[in-house]
């Protein structure tokens, strides 16, 4: 049996992990170019005392949809990196480097510059935030299963990686050449949309965004104890009785909506979905998804509040692309599993 | 525990892959059984398709005709569900999982039994406890299992399969990239799973020594057939012989293993006590070439008394005598010289 200690550990440590993600939360709310005093942002956080509409405003207008948008998607993005790590027994999987991501950008691409149409619905409005997902998964779902069409007959771990770059070059390329023959409005709104960061969701995309996490995130609930059998393989996974096809079917839908709707609004965001599994991994030594998949969820968050709270640069008045902030704190994780797993074995 | 007890029958079983829509049977016409406490051995050399026809058993691959019945009951008619709590696998894949302890691996074996969220009930945790005392694992409960040997992991493996609660166990090689001791070990404790629980246990392996002297049955892959019978009974009707065409390699029916052909270097009789060192003395002579002859031997050995320093006494043509201290010597001495001897005949 498990020991209690190591019950007690986890919880101890999830306590812990809870606490610093509520912290930094509010941190991120607080930092930003205007400096607001911390009373005063509890103050409308919690909704007692008197304050300057203008600065509720900023509160609950931008920083707070941007906090929670933070949270969302280093949720989603640690999530659809486990469960790829699990059902390709890879450690190196991840949205980004399987170019799901840039499928889900194919799928926006298509709908911006090949259907200008759409956006007279407005890229804002409710109707046109739904499309906007819904391509992303279509697109990000297409990635994933030419992926698994390749994997059935390669085994080859780094191949598959390789192959999945390829895939995800192919999506750009072809990004390329629609923005090449697109007119200069739709141009327009398609490079504002690569500019995409966490701030520039708005609140009633995020209507859009906190339902579609949801349901992935719940799907991922329910393939808990199949993705604990599916670390030993297909065939160990069959022969105790697990529909393979079916879990997988439900892991990689998932992964399309988690993915693709992070995408969606906030643009390609790398290297958090390889890198946070590996930290639960390490804080909880575990390989079991009842613990790695809260743990993911809350350190997803922290990850993603941490790297938004430094590209703000408190202090100064501009801001970092948040892309290249998650490479710089995910990057150093990958180089140390791969100097980890000299072999790439299995996760 | 499930007191179930399952027997395979295997009727004009054809093996093999679908390419499009062509078939390409790799073994064709198979009859087999095996009955609840029998131990089985698969046997044949490589790329027979031992694993297609194991695959086969398993329902990981489809058979391309005939039948496979489990009881009075269709393979194919079974759930994957409903496989799970007949039949339990070990594959030939080493499992290195990171950060998984051995407790953890055993308990996905209660996969087809726990609720939704894999939670375990005490009846589970003692399955489990069972399980890893049966196969010698007791105290590795909190040890990861890509910490601890190939023999341990390879036993984990095996326990799993316990905890499973299956009255079939189908193992893929599972001593192959293991020492003498752990292999003797595995085989040891598949025998006690079918004499003591009465389980039907079928594992495909190139360990004839140790498979021929152990299993209650084998299923011998030649290249034309698949032949059953107790090891006794495919040794004295000569299917082994059948194994390989080589002239390099030839099977010795006596000590039931194969050996390499060697060019004769004479023959040798023994003179002396009879016992240990008489058989090893044998050995060396058969490993260097030489046939036994009583009647008219070219060399004669006179087999020490005494344990202690012994010393072995030799007779070439009956004129040329020796003396050695060790039978590396012995064997030394007699293979330059009668090595000489078969190159310039006089």
């Amino acid at each position: 049996m498990v020991k209690n200690s190591l019950i007690t550990r986890d919880l101890i440590l999830f306590g812990m992990l809870g606490l610093l993600a509520v912290v930094l939360f509010i941190l991120d709310i607080f930092f930003g170019s205007l400096l607001i005093p911390f009373k005063t942002i509890l103050q409308v956080l919690s909704g007692t005392g008197t304050v300057n509409p203008e600065i509720k405003s900023i509160v609950l207008d931008f920083r707070l949809p941007k906090a929670i948008t933070a949270v969302m998607a280093g949720m989603a993005l640690s999530i659809s990196g486990l469960q790829m790590q699990t059902i390709f027994r890879n450690p190196l999987a991840g949205p980004y480097v399987l170019g799901i991501s840039a499928g889900a950008s194919l799928g926006v691409a298509i709908l911006v510059l090949g259907f200008s149409s759409v956006f007279t619905l407005g890229f804002f409005s409710i109707s046109g935030s739904w499309a906007l997902v819904i391509v992303a998964w279509l697109g990000s779902a297409l990635v994933l299963f030419l992926i698994l069409a390749v994997s059935v007959r390669i085994k080859d771990i780094l191949t598959i990686l390789i192959l999945g770059m390829l895939f995800g070059s192919a999506s750009s390329a072809i990004v390329n050449i629609l923005q090449y023959f697109s007119n200069e409005s739709m141009l327009k709104s398609f490079v504002i949309w690569t500019m995409g960061s966490l701030g520039s969701v708005t609140s009633s995309q995020l209507n859009v965004l906190i339902p579609s996490v949801i349901v992935g995130l719940v799907l991922s609930f329910f393939s808990i104890k199949s993705l604990d059998v599916m670390l030993l393989g297909e065939q160990y996974a069959k022969s105790m009785g697990l529909r393979v096809r079916n879990v997988r079917f439900m892991v990689f839908t998932s992964t399309s909506i988690l993915a693709g709707s992070i995408t969606a609004f906030c643009g390609p965001i790398g290297f958090i979905g390889i890198a946070v599994p590996h930290i639960g991994r390490l804080l909880f030594k575990t390989a079991r998804h009842k613990i790695l998949i809260p743990s993911s969820l809350l350190l997803g968050s922290i990850v993603m509040l941490l790297s938004d709270i430094v590209s703000q640069m408190p202090g100064y008045e501009s801001t970092l692309p948040i892309n290249s902030v998650t490479a710089l704190v995910g990057i150093p994780i990958i180089i140390w599993i791969i100097l980890k797993n000299k072999k790439f074995s299995s996760v | 525990m499930s007191n179930q007890q399952v027997n395979i029958t295997v009727r004009n079983l054809s093996v093999g892959y679908k390419k499009g829509k062509k078939m390409l049977a790799i073994k064709e016409g198979i009859n087999v059984d095996a009955h609840s406490g029998e131990l089985i051995a698969l046997i044949g050399s490589n790329g027979i398709g031992k694993s297609t026809l194991l695959r086969t058993l398993t329902g990981f691959q489809k058979a391309l005709g005939g039948e496979i019945m489990l009881n009075d009951r269709k393979l194919c008619s079974f759930s994957v569900k409903e496989l799970a709590r007949v039949m339990s696998f070990v594959s030939t894949e080493a499992i290195r999982v990171q950060n998984l302890r051995v407790w953890e691996l055993l308990a996905m074996g209660r996969f087809p039994y726990t609720n939704f969220m894999g939670t375990l009930t005490e009846e589970d945790n003692k399955i489990i406890k069972r399980a890893i005392q049966q196969v010698g694992l007791s105290g590795y409960e909190d040890r990861m299992i890509d910490q601890i040997s190939d023999g341990e992991r390879q036993r984990a493996m095996i326990a799993r399969t316990l905890v499973q609660d299956t009255p079939l166990i189908i193992l893929d090689e599972p001593t192959a990239f293991l020492d003498i001791r752990n292999k003797y070990e595995i085989i040891h404790l598949l025998h006690d799973f079918v004499k003591k629980e009465g389980k039907t246990v079928l594992f495909s392996t190139h360990d004839l020594k140790i498979s021929t002297s152990e299993v209650d049955k084998i299923w011998l892959m030649l290249d034309d057939k698949v032949v059953e019978g107790a090891p006794e009974d495919l040794i004295l009707g000569g299917n082994f012989e059948q194994m390989f065409h080589s002239d390099k390699v030839y099977f010795n029916g006596e000590s039931g293993d194969f050996m390499l052909r060697k060019t004769s270097l004479g023959s040798y009789s023994l003179k002396g006590p009879e016992g240990k060192t008489a058989t090893w003395t044998s050995r060396a002579m058969q490993r260097i070439g030489l046939v036994c002859d009583e009647t008219n031997p070219l060399v004669v050995i006179t087999v020490p008394l005494q344990e202690k320093n012994p010393v072995w006494k030799v007779e070439i043509n009956s004129v040329e005598k020796l003396e050695c201290t060790s039978l590396y010597e012995l064997t030394n001495e007699l293979f330059k010289r009668l090595s000489l001897v078969s190159i310039w005949p006089d």
